[in-house]
């Protein structure tokens, strides 16, 4: 499946694209679009908020259809900051949305516990929690900059974008511990709604990303291979 | 029999000869077929369909003689020893049945079926629980020991600790070291003042 034979267009109305696929909704929600957009398709609120339709539907296309493979062959210079600006949204998402309210049930559930299994459920989540930020800081203080800068003269020799690949650490690791902690090796006498309601924001959380890192190894790292070689070329 | 119907055997044996020897012996059986010839443990498939290991115990690492199955976790075939020479017993009874090269086809044959039958009598139920040397270096690996330290703690190679815990973490769904101390301690295999 290339990014041609979607069934997504330009031409379709965002309230259609929602009702296709509701995980849809929170693209919208991180790229901070307000709701209330009536009849407007795909390519006007691209229009109006400054983001590349393409790009857009390639990203829904990423998050709706698990064979999809997104193709960099028509994307240039331009979309690259598009896409590090709808990563760095992705982060903000995470880091302000997903990973608080995970952080909070976790906290409700912990209480239920005796101290030992309270701390160190507690110590797990913060570590992993700072695992997360370091990773996230440290896309956006190194690797996006140096994207940026590809652009800008004289700056280009410093980093190459194949080290980014061994420093893409598997985030998703400790989530997948977490959740067969919770669902396999708590008891059966602590809170269930709230295991439940915890497990479905773990899920959801780490389906997300695995989009993300989907859209940085398929998508932005391809991109800024090919514009690195068009560099060298012109030497 | 057809091909798919017959017991498949991988045999693990360091000798040219007498690999050759049984293979032949155990394919004029018709229930039997020899699968793959290899000379060490670790070339073995775990993704393959193998009724039968048959091995010689000599090319099972001296310190790891007790832990054969360490080898073998994901199959649930039978595990029969292949022995030239006379093997401490306590070796051989972790295996389903012994061979020693003197036997005679149909001896062989006989053995072979006896470790398939033993083997289906007795299925190893902690398949997806922890064995308990499996929880002592679940505990030593919460308490921040390192493959070398585990391995000189237990007497075993740095090989085997490194399977165990693949086992592990394949058991228990649990990959990251902060993840399996929540586990090791959740369930008393170590004390919470025992963590670094």
């Amino acid at each position: 499946m290339s990014n041609k034979e979607t069934i997504y267009n330009k031409r379709m109305k965002v309230a259609d694209l929602l009702a296709s696929d509701g995980n849809l909704l929170s693209i919208l929600q991180r790229l901070d679009i307000r709701l209330g957009f009536g009849e407007a398709t795909v390519a006007d609120l691209c229009t109006r908020y400054g983001i590349s339709a393409e790009l857009f539907l390639i990203i829904c296309n990423i998050y709706s259809f698990r064979e999809y493979q997104p193709q960099v062959d028509s994307l240039g210079e331009n979309d690259i900051k598009s896409i590090t600006t709808y990563l760095r949204a992705s982060h903000r998402y995470y880091t302000s949305i997903c990973f608080p309210t995970i952080h909070n049930s976790i906290h409700l559930l912990v209480k239920e516990l005796d101290e030992v299994s309270r701390k160190l459920i507690d110590k797990f989540y913060d570590d992993y929690d700072n695992e997360v930020s370091n990773h996230f800081r440290y896309e956006e203080d190194v690797v996006f900059p140096y994207i940026e800068s590809l652009f800008v003269k004289g700056d280009m020799k410093k980093y190459s974008i194949s080290q980014f690949e061994h420093n893409h650490s598997n985030i998703g690791e400790k989530l997948n511990d977490l959740k067969n902690i919770i669902t396999k090796y708590l008891g059966e006498e602590y809170s269930n709604p709230l295991r439940f309601e915890l497990l479905n924001d773990i899920y959801s959380v780490e389906n997300d990303l695995r989009k993300h890192s989907l859209i940085e190894n398929k998508l932005l790292i391809p991109l800024v291979e090919k514009l690195e070689k068009q560099y060298e070329q012109k030497g | 029999m057809s091909r798919k119907d017959k017991y498949r055997i991988a045999l693990i044996e360091p000798s040219e000869i007498i690999a050759a020897g049984i293979a032949s012996i155990i394919e004029r059986h018709p229930d039997f077929v020899v699968e793959q010839t290899l000379n060490s443990p670790d070339y073995f498939n775990t993704g393959s369909d193998i009724d039968i290991i048959i091995i010689n115990p000599c090319v099972i690492d001296y310190n790891d003689r007790f832990d054969v199955r360490t080898y073998f976790t994901g199959t649930n075939a039978a595990i029969v020893a292949l022995t030239h020479n006379n093997l401490e017993e306590n070796v051989l009874r972790q295996y389903n049945e012994c061979i020693g090269t003197y036997d005679n086809a149909s001896r062989i044959i006989q053995k072979l079926k006896n470790a398939i039958e033993e083997n289906e009598q007795n299925p190893r139920s902690d398949i997806n629980e922890l064995s308990s040397r499996e929880r002592d270096i679940l505990a030593a690996v919460a308490k921040g020991l390192t493959n070398k330290e585990i391995a000189d703690k237990f007497n075993i190679s740095i090989y085997t600790v490194i399977s165990h815990r693949r086992n592990i973490s394949q058991k228990l769904g649990i990959n990251s070291i902060p993840g399996l101390t929540v586990y090791a301690i959740m369930n008393k295999l170590v004390d919470m003042s025992d963590i670094g």
